[in-house]
């Protein structure tokens, strides 16, 4: 293989960002990317192959699916939770649901600001919880080139709880729903302020991409026109078109090679069954939380036996995820129409996420978005929770499915999880992957301050729908742990001791090793993390840009 | 391709799902809808790891029927044949995978696909299950029309 000057390990949302931004800027990439090109005519409207059989998370899942490990237990279970996404050129990105929405400023300073307005006693002793190095401020221009960039539609100054932002949506918002409509009046009712979900679904054309047709299977699948603002329309060919970026596809890395200096000198994949090795004078690795974790983990030397840039044990720390409440209601007597669109065709809230609202006496800290989106599925709402005066299946319940089927929409939350010392990633000792190499082991434990903060979200949940006009709202019967919205594991700090990657993303320990993606986040917020993760990573590959010679060493 | 069930087996399920989604006063169920065929085709060709957990269970159930209701349970009245899948349900019925996959939940799950999915993979015949749910089936493009709120007369 030829020399790069930076190797690329997952060409997803945050590895994209970073290859367009470096061959823009005159840098030779190498991208390896464990997935294939997927192609818009794939895309077909199908929710038992999309959504039941996840065909496209499927190949991911058969190589990095990591176990769980339940508190005190001795060997660790299949994940009672949803983990992984999928391997592609695009990434997870191919089949998100468009969500592209910034955090808050509170969400980076979360530890300081609780703190200060609730008390020392406001975190649990055990949490890990920490500021972000960064501020909302110092990552607001990123947020703004993103946007530009992957097509994000939205209002400004829709929601009032948004942080300041030096640039317009590039689009307006998609077209708005009857459900869209109802969710956002009852909202309003209830002195709430809600808004448009902004997302990269193009309500018109947009950089020669058509406009969304509403088709009804935008998440868990690929867009059938090209109207997605995913990474294989933008990014990927942008950065191929200048000729610097080499995309190597099935190539699934394995580990992180160094010199005798301690630097990374490239990365070791499989091509196959195929081992093979790329140089390059950086590398960055963009492969998700649980796999940027285990090839870290993977990489260890006899001069660093725990794995690479962990001399300080961080590296598997400070995980965490979303919870997720989720309510439904029926509207009886009304069709509500929404068996169609796009899951980012959601009308949307704030008023409950970060510190929007007094916590005094609540007993936890932070919040969650919470979500009513369009894009229902005939299966999936057939086998939704119901109401605790219904049975599961018979004649009875077809009675109430018909009746109620055409009438029932749902509304999501996601909680922000703080990290606990307890809850980590580790290499699974007895539990390998198809190459023989071992998988990541989940310890993850909701607090009272989650169980909490996740119960609140789904009252508010239920107020919400019934002033919509729900003739009957209900729950099921567990808390759902969203762990496809992962956080941590490489976290970003200005502590080497606490930390694993620096402030512009770069191992503390390894100084041309650089990780991108929310593996670095140290706070989960509670809103979509993908339009976080891109604007980091490309602060990232600007920090690279500008300091080439310090990072990459002479000779450049 | 071939069920990877005997025909027994099959005629257990079949007469499973009709009392999971019935046929009746409201139209059609899942037997109609060939929930079966469909199950049997995942079987053999996605869910082949769930083949021993449908042969246990099914066994299982049948054998049930004979012990609490005297006879096979495709000779069971609807009211007994419910009884032995709350039994089921339960897990009042010995032989029958519990743990990470139970049968019944997994019985019930296939069922809602067969029952509410694509045609394509054998199930939901006529498009069944859509009518029941208010579906109007897949289609590419929808406006704004479209998605407007209705009142049900």
């Amino acid at each position: 293989m030829s020399d790069a000057d930076v190797v690329i390990v997952g060409l997803g949302a945050a590895g994209a960002v970073a290859a367009h931004v470096l061959t823009a800027a005159g840098r030779d990439v190498v991208a390896l990317e464990a997935g294939p090109r997927l192609d818009a005519a794939q895309m077909t409207f199908d929710e038992i192959r999309n959504d039941v059989r996840g065909w496209l998370a499927a190949p991911k899942a058969a190589h990095e699916e990591p176990t769980f490990l339940p508190r005190g237990a001795a060997a660790s279970t299949a994940a009672p939770f949803p983990t992984v996404m999928m391997n592609a050129v695009g990434g997870s990105m191919v089949h998100f649901p468009g969500l592209s929405i910034r955090f808050h400023p509170w969400n980076f300073r979360t530890r300081s600001t609780a703190i200060e307005r609730y008390g020392d006693a406001a975190l649990p002793a055990d949490s890990t919880v920490a500021d972000w190095p960064i501020s909302y401020d110092e990552l607001e221009p990123f947020y703004g080139r993103v946007e530009e960039a992957i097509g994000v539609g939205g209002t400004a100054g829709a929601n009032r709880f948004e942080g300041a932002r030096t640039t317009a949506f590039p689009l307006p918002p998609l077209q708005r729903s009857g459900w869209n409509e109802l969710t956002a009046e009852g909202a309003r009712r209830l002195g709430w302020h809600p808004y448009p979900a902004p997302a990269a679904l193009n309500a018109a054309p947009y950089n020669g991409r058509p406009a969304c047709t509403y088709c009804g299977f935008c998440s868990m699948n690929g867009c059938h026109v090209g109207a997605k603002g995913s990474p294989d329309a933008n990014f990927v060919p942008w950065a191929e078109a200048t000729g610097r970026l080499r995309v190597v596809t099935g190539a699934r890395a394995t580990r992180i090679e160094t010199d005798d200096s301690g630097r990374a000198s490239g990365v070791r994949y499989l091509d196959g069954r195929t081992e093979r090795f790329q140089p390059a004078r950086v590398v960055l690795l963009a492969a998700f939380v649980y796999e940027n974790t285990r090839l870290l983990l993977r990489s260890a030397g006899a001069d660093w036996p725990d794995g690479l840039s962990n001399e300080a044990g961080q590296v598997g720390r400070h995980y965490t995820a979303h919870v997720v409440p989720v309510v439904w209601g029926a509207f009886r007597g009304r069709r509500l129409n929404a068996f169609n669109g796009a899951w980012g065709q959601a009308t949307c809230l704030d008023d409950w996420n970060s510190d929007h609202f007094d916590h005094d006496g609540l007993g936890f800290v932070g919040g969650g978005m919470l979500s009513a989106p369009q894009e229902l599925k005939p299966i999936g709402v057939a086998s939704a929770p119901v109401p605790p005066s219904v049975p599961r299946w018979g004649s009875a319940w077809k009675r109430w499915l018909s009746d109620n089927g055409a009438s029932m929409g749902y509304a999501v939350g996601q909680f922000d999880a703080l990290t606990y010392e307890h809850n980590r990633l580790e290499l699974d000792p007895t539990v390998r992957d198809a190459s023989g190499e071992p998988v990541i082991r989940i310890s993850f434990e909701l607090g009272e301050n989650e169980e909490r903060g996740h119960d609140f979200l789904r009252d508010r949940l239920h107020e919400w729908l019934e002033a919509a006009g729900a003739t009957e709202t209900w729950h099921g019967p567990t808390r759902f742990v969203e762990a496809r919205h992962a956080y941590g594991g490489t976290r970003m700090g200005d502590d080497p001791a606490t930390s694993v990657v620096d402030r512009n993303g770069l191992s503390h320990e390894v100084p041309n090793l650089g990780v991108l993606g929310a593996s670095t986040f140290p706070t989960a917020a509670g809103s979509n993390p993908t339009l976080t993760l891109q604007a980091v990573a490309w602060r990232t590959a600007v920090h690279l840009v500008e300091n080439w010679d310090a990072v990459a060493g002479a000779g450049g | 391709m071939p069920s990877p069930l005997d025909p027994h087996q099959q005629l257990i399920l079949e007469h499973a799902v009709a009392r999971l989604v019935p046929a009746d006063e409201l139209g059609p169920g899942a037997r109609e809808a060939g929930v079966a065929v469909y199950i049997a085709r995942t079987l053999a060709e996605h869910d082949t790891r769930f083949v021993d957990t449908y042969v246990r269970g099914l066994t299982a159930l049948d054998a049930y029927a004979r012990t609490a209701h005297g006879s096979p349970f495709v000779d069971l009245a609807a009211d007994a044949q419910d009884a032995a899948l709350r039994a089921l349900e339960q897990g009042e019925v010995d032989g029958v995978d519990e743990g990470a996959a139970p049968f019944f939940e997994l019985l019930l799950r296939h069922t809602r696909e067969g029952m509410f999915g694509d045609p394509h993979w054998g199930g939901n015949a006529d498009g069944i299950g859509w009518s029941l749910l208010g579906y109007p089936g897949p289609r590419g493009v929808w406006s704004a029309r479209d998605q407007a709120l209705a009142d049900i007369p």
